[in-house]
């Protein structure tokens, strides 16, 4: 039944041996102390202020929107960070290998990396920054966003939602240990068939990169399920669709994608396992295998979740225009057309993926024209975006210099977007770096995005406002970097380089492969006051303290509550009269009214089971990784016990009496205005910490 | 690529500027407005005036949603013609032109990690080196014995996927002589950094001295050779090969073996040490000459 493979294997190790720790590699032993120290400092720090306790109670067994939105934001920037230092990597390893004569080291002919090492960085370097940065950046996002912004306690579903986080975390745990045990896959973030097949990747690489992504599938799967539960389910009396915030509007748009594509990723690699683990012939190329049905399949989860990532991307950039133009979003209803029009659209391109294929013309012409109908919805956003600013009262503080400069990107990635839609022209630059330099200035819009929502919504999650002088630096080197990375990246395009060179044979490309170095450089210098910037805003916090409304004229539900957020949000779920209720509030004097009374409050329990299951979960794919099969039997089983044992517990829920929320309202209220309120962090007002 | 010397290439270069072209009209006056706003609607020092309840415009919307519409339709409209131009099974813009000379035929096999020409009219074969003469149209068949790859000549044809146990068809002209860099476009294995082969366009009468010369080449292709060829290698050091009668139906031959389940495995040692896998590929190599 079992693939029968060659090599060692042992009924406790599987196919793990000592030989699998790669401790003679020199660059995985200085990253393994790297992070080791780290893990101890990190280790030693909260033993020393006694926070075991505390991230415990309040954190690791939190069921709060909020908290789960934050682990999944920190989860996405930890991986931001092993990501990025990939790129630095490849861009050093194709600076070195350039031309027959150039040196090599460490067993390498060209370069510091072997080939096989190399592809493992960038198919890590794909993999991380899609699945395991953006995404857990975004899920997050929306996950504290899309509650407050409808006016809910918390998600429809909030001990799922923690469930969901868990998984994703074991996926990025998943990809994590492959550095240190064994071997990442080497054929692309978005699998090669036949490469991705056991002839061609023997090795325990694959079978990580399928687990992991299997694992960060179902987790967004559930996900999407939360959200699209909580929008259509959750929404505050008076919020009717034509007021529902325009980020929330993404998000749905966003969630209808990932709920109808994440299964049809989880399908593809469920064969692929099949593949390797039982001999099945899915994917090979022989015995009536199909190795298009895997670029169908995985395309056809692939686009959309482009899709998925920059809906929320835009539904940031269209909240934070109207807040520093200090006017409406110009064509609300366009805007929420074009959010739907995008989600549309997205099942209808994945073919742009093979374009090169050799289809017939009349495929590749309908394929063609979908894409290009993508700009339609886009374009409709650039514009309503510059007519929001039309006629507004422009601030451009930190989140606005975010958002507007992703306008330009937006400019760009549509030009070139347009030119890769284009079939003919896709011909010429298909897998090329022209279409890497494409999808990473999307992919940087989505960034920046990121980075504008992170300043614009910090006060309203922390209490207190970013620092921005240290900001501003950091948001300047990082616009260099990418202008000295990327401008030479579209010329090596069209000078016909290819992408996922370990070795380039051409010397003429090497002075614009140095400038991307240079470039990269740039990018660390930034990331040096990134840290400078979180570290002084920390450092005052106590100056930046944050009201209601950290910015002064913003427009929806969120900006309603307390700085930082209470555990159950809003003390009373309030009433919405308009599509912009906080402005309408102002306008019409009523934003500072008491309500006459507080109502008891119903509240999901913590629980430490989705932790669990996130840690069985890892072991279970551990074990199939290794195929150690004890241990996925040991984890798979108690897996389904614990489902079992929770759907039994009845006692998942308290009510906080009404003269509590008075007492902890009042509390919040009183908080002398220079003491920092933090969450999870020492002097954080009682409010904040939740019941148990 | 911005170089073209094929008639395929010239095409899509011509598409390319216009679809740049069409787009450059709508983003640079879109950009211009956009800096336009953030400057004269700016709160310290702008001279716009502020109307806090301005978000609607019927006529604007129009335009909004017109603009974008226009440009996909106009843009569609090319990219479908361009995609009959230059359609690799039967290019329109070939079919158009007369040529004296009847087309060419080469079959393309891609292995692990080298390139092997069939030129099954002259019955001789090259790897890692392409001859082809000027003028002539050649029409290409290819497949791959293991993985897929991409057949990419950026001076001469854009790229087509090359597919084990799939056969498809590629066309080109080379109006030029010349010496063009081809390589894979798509990624294969620890190899493919190393998939290049020269292309050369010749002049015709040059072209049938070096059928001529390669006729007489020694070593001979069957599919026992071709199996040899097809073992993983890492052409490091650009090694080109010439084989004269070549067994018949050998492109078809390998189509079928691999449709019935044969591979080529990557070893093991080649995911562990690039040096000694070279070094053992160096021996076998030295083997297969004795």
């Amino acid at each position: 039944m079992l693939v029968h493979i060659d090599g060692p294997w042992s009924p406790l190790l599987g196919r793990l041996a000592l030989s699998e720790i790669p401790y003679n590699n020199p660059i995985l032993v200085g990253t393994f102390v790297f992070a080791a120290l780290l893990a101890v400092i990190l280790v030693g720090l909260v033993t020393y202020l006694g926070l075991w306790r505390t991230i415990w109670r309040d954190w690791l067994t939190s069921v709060d929107h909020k908290k789960i939105g934050i682990m999944y934001i920190l989860i996405g920037l930890v991986m931001l960070f092993r990501g990025f230092m990939d790129a630095v990597m490849m861009r050093a390893q194709q600076a070195m290998a350039d031309g027959p004569h150039s040196a090599g080291y460490m067993d390498s002919p060209h370069g510091y990396l072997t080939p096989y090492h190399f592809d493992q960085i960038y198919t890590a370097h794909g993999t991380i920054m899609i699945l395991f940065a953006a995404t857990p950046l975004l899920v997050g996002i929306m996950n504290i966003l899309v509650p407050l912004q409808i006016g809910a306690r918390d998600m429809a579903y909030p001990y799922l939602n923690a469930v969901s986080l868990w998984l994703t975390a074991a996926g990025a745990a998943l990809v994590m240990a492959s550095l240190f045990i064994g071997d990442f896959a080497h054929a692309g973030w978005f699998g090669i068939v036949p490469v991705m097949e056991l002839p061609y990747s023997p090795g325990v690489g694959v079978d990580y990169w399928m687990w992991a992504f299997q694992l960060s599938s179902i987790g967004t799967t559930l996900g999407g399920i939360n959200l699209l539960a909580t929008i259509v389910k959750m929404r505050a009396p008076g919020m009717t669709w034509g007021r529902l915030p325009i980020f929330t509007w993404a998000s749905l748009s966003a969630n209808l994608i990932s709920l109808s594509t994440f299964p049809v990723l989880s399908v593809a690699l469920a064969l692929l396992a099949l593949d390797r683990y039982l001999g099945t012939h899915f994917y090979t190329a022989g015995l009536g295998g199909n190795l298009m049905l895997y670029n169908d399949l995985f395309w056809i989860w692939g686009h959309p979740e482009v899709y998925f990532v920059i809906l929320p991307a835009f539904g940031m950039i269209s909240e934070i225009i109207p807040t520093f133009s200090e006017k409406p979003l110009f064509g609300y209803l366009g805007m929420v057309l074009a959010s739907l029009g995008i989600a549309g659209v997205s099942w209808g391109v994945w073919l742009h993926h093979f374009f090169t294929m050799a289809a017939s013309p009349a495929v590749n012409a309908f394929f063609s024209i979908t894409t290009m109908a993508v700009g339609i919805p886009t374009g409709v956003k650039v514009f309503n975006w510059a007519f929001t600013m039309f006629r507004g009262r422009l601030r451009f503080e930190l989140p606005m210099m975010w958002a507007s400069a992703a306008l330009f990107y937006l400019l760009v990635g549509g030009l070139t977007g347009m030119m890769n839609a284009f079939t003919t022209n896709d011909y010429m630059v298909h897998n090329s770096v022209f279409v890497v330099a494409h999808f990473h200035m999307m992919l940087l819009l989505i960034v920046y995005a990121i980075f504008g929502g992170v300043n614009y919504w910090f006060p309203k999650v922390f209490g207190f406002r970013l620092e921005q002088r240290f900001g501003k630096i950091f948001f300047w080197l990082f616009t260099a970097g990418t202008a000295v990375v990327f401008i030479p990246m579209f010329t090596l395009g069209f000078m016909g380089m290819t992408r996922r060179l370990a070795y380039v044979a051409f010397p003429q490309w090497r002075p614009l492969l140095d400038i991307e170095v240079v470039g990269i450089v740039i990018y660390l210098l930034s990331a040096v006051f990134l840290v400078a910037q979180l570290y002084v805003s920390f450092r005052d916090r106590a100056q930046n303290r944050a009201g209601l409304d950290a910015w002064e004229t913003s427009r929806s539900l969120e900006w309603m509550t307390h700085s930082p957020v209470p555990f159950y949000n809003f003390a009373v779920t309030p009433e919405v009269h308009a599509r912009d209720e906080r402005a309408w509030r102002v306008e019409h004097g009523v934003d500072t009214v008491r309500p006459e009374r507080y109502e008891d409050i119903h509240m999901p329990r913590n629980t430490a089971i989705p932790l669990w299951l996130g840690a069985l979960s890892f072991g279970l794919a551990f074990g199939l990784v290794w195929r150690m099969w004890w241990l996925t039997e040991v984890c798979g089983l108690a897996i389904f016990a614990l489902i079992v044992i929770r759907s039994f517990d009845r006692d998942t829920d308290y009510t906080i009496p009404a003269a509590d929320i008075e007492r902890m309202e009042r509390a919040i209220r009183d908080v002398p205005s220079g003491r920092p309120v933090v969450a999870g962090v020492r002097g954080a007002v009682p409010a904040f910490r939740q019941g148990v | 690529m911005l170089d073209p010397r094929g008639v395929i290439s010239v095409t899509q270069d011509h598409y390319l500027a216009l679809d740049v072209l069409i787009m450059l009209l709508i983003i640079v006056p879109t950009g211009i407005f956009i800096v336009w706003a953030m400057r004269h609607y700016r709160r310290d020092g702008g001279r716009g005036r502020h109307d806090a309840r301005w978000d609607h415009s019927y006529a604007l919307e129009a335009l909004v949603w017109g603009i974008p519409i226009l440009t996909v339709g106009v843009l569609s409209y090319y990219s479908v013609k361009a995609i009959y131009a230059v359609n690799p099974y039967h290019p329109t813009i070939m079919a158009r032109a007369t040529h004296a000379k009847g087309p060419l035929d080469i079959d393309v096999i891609s292995t692990d990690w080298q390139w092997v020409f069939i030129y099954p009219q002259q019955g001789i074969a090259t790897v890692n080196r392409l001859v082809i003469p000027k003028g002539v149209p050649v029409h290409f068949r290819l497949t791959s014995a293991t993985v897929v790859n991409d057949f990419y000549i950026p001076q001469l044809v854009g790229m087509i996927d090359v597919m084990p146990a799939m056969r498809v068809r590629q066309t080109l002209l080379a109006s030029r002589t010349g010496t063009y860099e081809g390589y894979s476009a798509n990624f294969s294995g620890a190899g493919f950094s190393w998939m290049n082969f020269e292309t050369q366009a010749v002049s015709r009468s040059a072209f049938r001295a070096w059928v001529a010369r390669v006729q007489g080449a020694p070593t001979h292709l069957s599919y026992t050779a071709f199996d040899q060829v097809a073992q993983p290698t890492i052409n490091i050091h650009g090694r080109v090969a010439y084989f004269s009668q070549v067994q018949p139906g050998l492109f078809r031959h390998v189509v079928a073996q691999t449709a019935a389940g044969k591979t080529y495995p990557t070893p093991m040692a080649m995911t562990e040490n690039m040096t000694r896998y070279l070094k053992a590929q160096a021996r076998r190599d030295a083997h297969n000459r004795d």
